[in-house]
């Protein structure tokens, strides 16, 4: 690189750390050991440690940035801070111990990941509420304060919902499925247990997701179109509304099943079963909640590679995403998914495959530039998608060509505009990563019912996902789609914690859809997805 | 509701000729000329940006094969498809067989061999966007202006199907919803058919079963519903052995025109 170039880009460099209102870029060798969270803008003090407590006084501040592996993750307040004493979000309202936050910190993108778990137990011995055995543990009825009764949360992230069997709609009203369900292992025994399975009193499916970030929900919430063209109808309607003489259209965005379709009925749900509140909850506690949790936006706001996510004309970080609007739908041409990092492309002159670096300012464009070809891989790349129901059988074909944004298509989220229930093969065998530690459930359609159209009539599967809710069996192993934003943040990936990595995330893909990417390639995509 | 309710009777009975049948059994390459079959899809990997495959199929009959890409639903490989479709003077260099223009094409349950061909130097076609698409939900949409009379919409479906078809019905629907709310109608009549009566077509019987007509029409009722028309302005009927009609495709394709469901919307 010539000597003008590089002191112009340490130039920008510096201007972009020095102008950076929110974000605290750290150093990478100061990133897992720094134990306090850095606070930008509010002066409010910071919690003791990385992992926000639950219950207790204090303020959340308008802007909350913590070191991570790679940088450092941002969560925006956007309508300022707030006090967390009584708060809804932050007071345990059950009688478990449990607030939202607690499956809901800030340093994990607004998720929790496996490895915030993990240092929760070592440092409370498997005491904090986190590990309530109700979903917390493999199941409940295994003997408590053991780390092997909370090895799916602990290895893998993942949080046991029990689901009623047979299904049953959020108003109640009994769905006769299409197919029948059977356990054919359950490494937890929490299926086959005679209180919590499917032969107790109140028959449930045990599954086992990942929590999802309680942020960015305005990309989670709005509507993009009427129609959802994976079923032909138009959007399910909220009749569950405060007003209920006007049902207003929902996203379908906003769980792996989409069994719940509003903020609203969702933060109940949390409530009564992950907070094990009986009743009712308060008004004002529940408006409190969906009043917080729609301020917050969160992105990784810096990389201990690219510098602060502002720098050199990128529009990554949380504060470009509080400010766009949702729900809009990328063009692969005209305005593709991660323009935000398009200014890092490499000028033509410039472009050659990424060498030894010469010096910290040779290493940052050459990570840039990689997200930058990451960002252009995702939205262009093109590969045949076969045998992926709500995708091949909605009327575009089997196989159809497309690339990553075909499905992750909403600008600045990655979430997809219409209801993003597609089975990509993350639940149903045999594409699904080994999980032996997951139970196994055979579903078999019924013979007056339609079978999937890809995998027949018998399905085994470690998660029916969308089926659950629909009774369906076009539906068994759909899982809805999910923001990327912050996903950094929040391994494990995949509803089921079937990848530890983004590159595992990455090296599914490549096997599930032939993408043959190059060594090169996959580095881009995934340093793409480390900066969002 | 059932989306697919349909989807184990649809009779298909194999014969052992069918010749004669056939209105695909001609050779006539002229354009114009009505070919209807059945056969297993080619998928031809040709690469013109997104949605550019190729989707070929072999006319038993006469071995000719055709280019059915244009249709508004593509096959699946594996699975046998009805074709029905007006031969036309297109070239053939997108794709490598004679153009079907306009063309519609039905996934049926029987299973075929999955074939995958490589592009073999033919470029495909770069997608096009429909001329006219559902807006984004955030654009306001403008009633349509009075006079306000009695209105008729129709929607077509595929073989043996109930689902509203992506980036077509959709469209339909929502004028007929704003017109009901525009014009404050009293009454939408919704009246469903199948096409019960027996089709010849590649040496099976492809028939719909009576009970689509009324998933038909339900899945369009409960569509309306979604979209804001009240639900006891909605008035449901299904029926058998329909006529065909002209306004699909100014009646080229008269036995897909039967698997339809009119509405009536009524001030």
């Amino acid at each position: 690189m010539p000597v003008l170039r590089r002191l112009t880009v340490q130039h920008a460099l510096l201007v972009a750390l020095i102008g950076c209102d929110h974000a605290t870029v750290v150093a990478p060798d100061a990133q897992r050991t720094t134990r306090t969270p850095s606070v930008a803008d509010s002066g409010a003090a910071p919690p003791a440690t990385r992992i926000w407590p639950t219950g207790g006084s204090g303020t959340f501040p308008s802007s909350v940035s913590y070191a991570t592996d790679l940088g450092t993750i941002t969560t925006l307040n956007v309508s300022g801070p707030i006090e967390t004493g009584l708060h809804g979000f932050f007071s345990p309202l059950g009688s478990n111990g449990r607030a939202c936050i607690t499956c809901h910190q800030p340093a994990d993108g607004m998720s929790i990941s496996s490895r915030s778990a993990s240092q929760l137990w070592e440092e409370t011995h498997g005491e904090h509420p986190l590990f309530a055995m109700i979903d917390g543990a493999n199941c409940p009825n295994l003997p408590a304060r053991e780390r092997s009764s909370h090895s799916l949360l602990l290895e893998r992230g993942l949080f046991r919902i029990a689901l009623p069997w047979p299904p049953m709609a959020a108003d109640g009203t009994p769905i006769e499925p299409e197919f029948t369900l059977e356990v054919i292992r359950d490494p937890a025994g929490c299926n086959l247990d005679a209180t919590h399975g499917l032969l107790s009193a109140q028959p449930r499916v045990s599954v086992y997701r990942r929590p999802r970030p309680a942020a960015n929900l305005k990309y989670a919430t709005e509507i993009g179109f009427s129609f959802d063209p994976k079923n032909g109808l138009p959007l399910v309607l909220d009749h569950d509304a405060r007003s209920p003489n006007n049902p207003t259209p929902t996203s379908g965005n906003l769980l792996a099943d989409a069994r719940l379709r509003t903020l609203s009925a969702q933060a109940v749900d949390a409530l009564r079963y992950h907070a094990d509140l009986a009743g009712e909850p308060n008004p004002t506690q529940l408006q409190q909640i969906l009043d917080f949790e729609t301020q917050l936006y969160t992105a990784q706001s810096s990389d201990s590679r690219a510098g602060v996510l502002t720098g050199a004309g990128a529009q990554g970080g949380p504060e470009a995403l509080a400010k766009a609007p949702a729900a809009r739908l990328q063009s692969s041409t005209a305005k593709p998914i991660w323009g935000e990092f398009a200014a890092w492309k490499l000028k033509e002159k410039d472009d050659h495959p990424p060498a030894p670096a010469n010096g910290p300012v040779d290493a940052q464009r050459d990570f840039r530039s990689s997200v930058a070809r990451g960002a252009t891989l995702f939205a262009t790349r093109q590969f045949l998608i076969s045998d992926s129901t709500g995708i091949n059988d909605t009327g575009f074909g089997n196989p159809v060509r497309n690339s990553c944004a075909f499905c992750h298509n909403m600008l600045h989220a990655g979430l997809d505009v219409a209801p993003g229930q597609v089975d990509l093969g993350t639940t149903n065998i045999p594409l699904a990563n080994p999980l032996p530690d997951l139970p196994v459930f055979r579903l078999t359609c019924h013979l007056t019912a339609p079978p999937h159209p890809f995998l027949g009539r018998v399905i085994d599967t470690h998660d029916p996902g969308y089926a659950l809710t629909t009774g369906k069996c076009i539906d068994i192993g759909k899982i809805t789609a999910q923001s990327l934003r912050g996903i950094a943040a929040r391994a494990p990936y995949f509803s089921n914690g079937s990848a530890q990595t983004l590159a595992e995330v990455i090296d599914f893909y490549d096997r599930r859809y032939a993408l043959q990417l190059t060594d090169q390639e996959k580095l881009d995509l995934q340093h793409l997805l480390e900066v969002l | 509701m059932r989306t697919h309710a349909s989807w184990l009777v649809l009779f298909l009975v194999l014969h052992s000729g069918g010749a004669a049948h056939a209105q695909s059994s001609a050779s006539n390459p002229s354009a114009g000329v009505l070919r209807t079959f059945v056969a297993c899809p080619i998928y031809r990997d040709t690469d013109a940006g997104r949605k550019s495959g190729c989707w070929l199929a072999d006319d038993p009959s006469s071995g000719i094969r055709y280019d059915i890409t244009l249709g508004p639903v593509k096959p699946q490989v594996g699975r046998a498809v009805l074709v029905e479709g007006i031969t036309s003077a297109e070239p053939t260099t997108p794709c490598g067989g004679r153009v079907l223009t306009p063309v519609r094409t039905a996934v049926l349950p029987e299973p075929c061999a999955r074939t995958i061909v490589p592009a073999d130097a033919y470029p495909g076609r770069p997608y096009k966007s429909p001329r006219e698409q559902l807006r984004p939900a955030s654009e306001p949409r403008t009633l349509p202006p009075p006079p306000y009379d009695t209105r008729v919409f129709t929607i077509y479906f595929e073989l043996g199907r109930d689902f509203l078809i992506y980036q077509y019905a959709e469209l339909i629907l929502e004028k007929i919803s704003l017109y009901a709310k525009a014009s404050q109608a009293k009454l939408v009549q919704i009246d469903g058919f199948a096409a019960t009566a027996p089709l010849w077509v590649s040496a099976r019987t492809l028939r719909e079963p009576a009970s689509l007509a009324e998933a038909r029409a339900n899945m369009v009722a409960e569509a309306l519903r979604r979209l804001g028309v009240p639900s006891d302005c909605l008035r449901v009927a299904w029926h058998s052995t329909p006529q065909p009609t002209h306004d699909l495709e100014s009646g080229q394709l008269p036995e897909a025109s039967k698997r339809r469901v009119v509405i009536t919307v009524k001030p």
